[in-house]
C-alpha cells in the first residue's frame, strides 16, 4: 500500500491546483444556498424532496462526474499519466489510489451539504433524513465517481458522455422506462434512501436490488479501469 | 563544475525481489547474455497509417542515437520499447522480457518522454521524490536529492516546476527517470530546450552512465547532437530503419552520397562544359539560367570547382547545395 499514499497526495494536489475546485465547491454548496433562500423567503418544503431533487438528481452526479473524470483522465490528457505508468506498480493499485480520491472528495463535497440542507428544511424526522440521505449519497456518490473514473480511462470525451448519461439516460429515459431503472445509479441511490425510511417519488427499487446495482457499479468500474490501465497506450507522438 | 553520475548505494535501491523471483534470477546465466534492448520485426500502424515498418535491432551497453526527421516514427518506437504502446506485429524485449503489460520491467527502465508535461504544482525535488516513492525505493528523499544534484537542478529544487524554463523541465524529467538508477534509459528528444552548457552537462552525464554499463537510447532529429554523444546510431525515416551501426561509417555514407549543386556564374555554358571533364562530376545541365551539377564525390567536387572556374576564366557568383536537408539524407539512406 506504500505507493497509494503518494499517488493520493499528488492527485489531491493536482485537483486543488485547478480552477475547477472552486466550481466544485460552489456546485456542492448550491443545495445549502437554495435551502437558505427558501428559509429567508419563509417557505419550508419537504427536506426529502429538496434533497432528492437537488442533491441526488443534480449536484451529486455532477460533482462525481467532474471529480471522477479528472482524477486520472486529466493526467492522461495532459501527458503526466506517463510518469505513473512507467513505474513497477500493479495497475489496480493506481486505480485504487485514484478511486479513493474520487470517492473521498465526492463524499467530502456532498455529505456536509446534505446534512446542512436537512437541518435547514427538515420538519419532522431530522435524524432519519440525515441518516438515510448520508448513507445513500455516500454509496451513490462512490458509484458515480468510480463509474466516471473508469469511463475516463477509455475515452477523452468521458465528461460529455457522463453528462449525457446523467441528463438524458437518468434524467429522462430511466424515469419513463420502468424496466431500465436498474441501470440507473440515481434510482439505486434513491432505493437505498427509501429503504432507510425517507419518502422518494415513484416506485423505488428494492433495497437489495439497489445495493446490488451500486456494488456492481463500484466493483465493475474498479475492475474495468484496472483492465484498461493494464493496456494503457500513450496518445500522440510521431 | 560538471557533476558525474554515480550508481545508487545498495541501501537506496529498490527492495530485493520476492523469493520466487530471486530463485529465477539465481538460475545459471546463459552463455551469451541477451541484449538490453531487442527489437524484432516490429511494426506499428494506426488504421491505414504505418508509423513503424518492420524494424529490427539489438542494443547493449553504451549510448545509441535514434536519428530521424520529425514524424519518422522515433517516438512510436521508443514508446513500444517503454511498454507504452503495443506493437502491431513483432516483438520488443527489454532485458530479455517483453515490455508490454509488464510493469515490473520499470525497476530497470527509466523514460524521459518528449512531451513537456510535468506536474506544475510540484517542485523539482517533490517530482523526483514522487518518482522514487513510486519505484518503492528505501529512502526516496535521499534518492531524489541525489538525482536532482546529478542533473544540476539543486538551486531550483524547491521551486515549483510551473516556474521552470523548458531546459529545467527537461532536467527535472531526467531526474525523475534516473532516480532509481535504471539499467536502461530511454530518452525522447532530451536536448529540447536546453542551452549549450546544459547540453554539454547532459552529454557528460549520459556518457558516464554508459561507461558504467548502462544502455542509453536517445532520439533526436539533430545530426550534430547525435554526433557528439552516440557511439552508434539507428537512422529511422518514414517508419523504416534506414541505417544502423557505427556512427562514423554512417556519417561517411551520408557525406559520400550523390550531391546536386546549383551554380550561378559569368558563363554557365563554358563552366558546364569544363566541369563535365572532371571525374567527380557525372552530370551538368543548364536549368533556369544556372548550372545544375551532379557529383558522386562531395569533397573532390568542392576542391575541383574553384580550379575549373579559374582555368576557364569564369567568375562564380553563387554555389548552392540543393539536397542538404536531413530529409534528403534520410531518403537517400532508405533508397540504398
Amino acid at each position: 500500500m506504500s505507493v497509494v499514499a503518494p499517488i493520493v497526495e499528488v492527485t489531491v494536489r493536482g485537483l486543488f491546483g485547478r480552477r475547477r475546485i472552486f466550481l466544485l465547491v460552489l456546485l456542492a454548496a448550491l443545495p445549502v444556498l437554495i435551502a437558505l433562500l427558501i428559509r429567508v423567503a419563509g417557505g419550508r418544503p419537504d427536506a426529502d424532496r429538496v434533497l432528492d431533487t437537488l442533491v441526488v438528481r443534480f449536484v451529486m452526479p455532477l460533482v462525481a462526474l467532474i471529480v471522477g473524470t479528472t482524477v486520472i483522465g486529466s493526467e492522461i490528457d495532459d501527458g503526466t499519466a506517463v510518469y505513473l505508468m512507467v513505474k513497477p506498480i500493479a495497475r489496480w493499485r493506481i486505480v485504487l489510489s485514484k478511486a479513493l480520491v474520487a470517492a473521498g472528495l465526492t463524499a467530502v463535497l456532498i455529505l456536509p451539504p446534505v446534512i446542512v440542507t436537512a437541518i435547514l428544511l427538515s420538519r419532522t424526522d431530522l435524524a432519519t433524513t440525515i441518516e438515510a440521505f448520508t448513507i445513500a449519497c455516500f454509496f451513490g456518490g462512490t458509484a458515480y465517481a468510480i463509474a466516471f473514473l473508469a469511463l475516463s480511462t477509455f475515452t477523452s470525451r468521458a465528461f460529455l458522455i457522463g453528462l449525457a448519461y446523467v441528463l438524458i439516460w437518468e434524467g429522462v429515459l430511466a424515469s419513463l422506462l420502468e424496466g431500465t431503472k436498474f441501470l440507473s445509479i440515481r434510482q439505486a441511490t434513491l432505493g437505498i434512501a427509501s429503504a432507510l425510511g425517507v419518502n422518494t417519488p415513484g416506485e423505488p427499487l428494492p433495497q437489495t436490488v439497489s445495493a446490488a446495482v451500486l456494488a456492481v457499479v463500484i466493483a465493475g468500474g474498479f475492475m474495468l479501469a484496472s483492465w484498461r490501465l493494464a493496456r494503457f497506450e500513450v496518445r500522440g507522438g510521431d | 563544475m560538471t557533476r558525474e553520475w554515480t550508481p545508487l548505494e545498495p541501501s537506496q535501491a529498490a527492495p530485493p525481489p520476492a523469493p520466487a523471483e530471486a530463485a529465477a534470477q539465481a538460475a545459471p546465466a546463459p552463455a551469451a547474455p541477451a541484449p538490453a534492448i531487442a527489437v524484432e520485426h516490429v511494426s506499428r500502424w494506426y488504421g491505414n497509417v504505418v508509423a513503424v515498418n518492420d524494424i529490427s535491432f539489438a542494443l547493449g551497453a553504451g549510448v545509441t542515437g535514434l536519428l530521424g526527421p520529425n514524424g519518422a516514427g522515433k517516438s512510436t518506437l521508443l514508446h513500444m520499447m517503454a511498454g507504452l504502446l503495443a506493437p502491431s506485429s513483432g516483438q520488443v524485449a527489454i532485458l530479455g522480457q517483453s515490455a508490454w503489460r509488464r510493469p515490473e520491467i520499470y525497476r530497470s527502465v527509466g523514460l524521459v518522454p518528449e512531451r513537456e508535461a510535468v506536474h506544475p504544482y510540484l517542485t523539482g525535488f517533490q517530482f523526483a521524490q514522487y518518482n522514487a516513492q513510486l519505484q518503492g525505493l528505501a529512502d526516496p528523499a535521499a534518492a531524489a536529492e541525489r538525482a536532482i544534484a546529478t542533473v544540476e537542478l539543486s538551486d531550483a529544487a524547491h521551486r515549483s516546476i510551473g516556474t521552470y524554463s523548458k531546459g529545467m523541465r527537461q532536467r527535472a524529467k531526467l531526474a525523475g527517470a534516473l532516480v532509481h538508477d535504471p539499467q536502461v534509459l530511454l530518452l525522447d528528444e532530451p536536448f529540447n530546450g536546453m542551452d549549450p552548457r546544459q547540453r554539454l552537462h547532459m552529454i557528460t552525464l549520459l556518457r558516464s552512465m554508459a561507461a558504467a554499463g548502462r544502455t542509453i537510447l536517445f532520439s533526436s532529429h539533430i545530426l550534430e547532437e547525435v554526433e557528439r554523444l552516440a557511439d552508434s546510431i539507428l537512422v529511422v525515416y518514414a517508419g523504416r530503419l534506414a541505417a544502423s551501426g557505427d556512427f562514423r561509417s554512417i556519417r561517411r555514407l551520408m557525406t559520400d552520397r550523390p550531391h546536386t549543386f546549383t551554380v550561378r556564374s559569368s558563363d554557365d555554358r563554358r563552366l558546364a562544359a569544363a566541369l563535365m571533364l572532371e571525374p567527380a562530376v557525372f552530370g551538368a545541365e543548364l536549368v533556369d539560367g544556372r548550372v545544375s551539377v551532379r557529383t558522386a564525390d562531395f569533397g573532390a567536387f568542392t576542391r575541383a570547382l574553384p580550379r575549373v572556374a579559374r582555368d576557364s576564366q569564369v567568375s562564380l557568383f553563387e554555389v548552392t547545395p540543393t539536397d542538404e536537408s536531413l530529409e534528403s539524407v534520410f531518403s537517400y539512406l532508405v533508397r540504398r
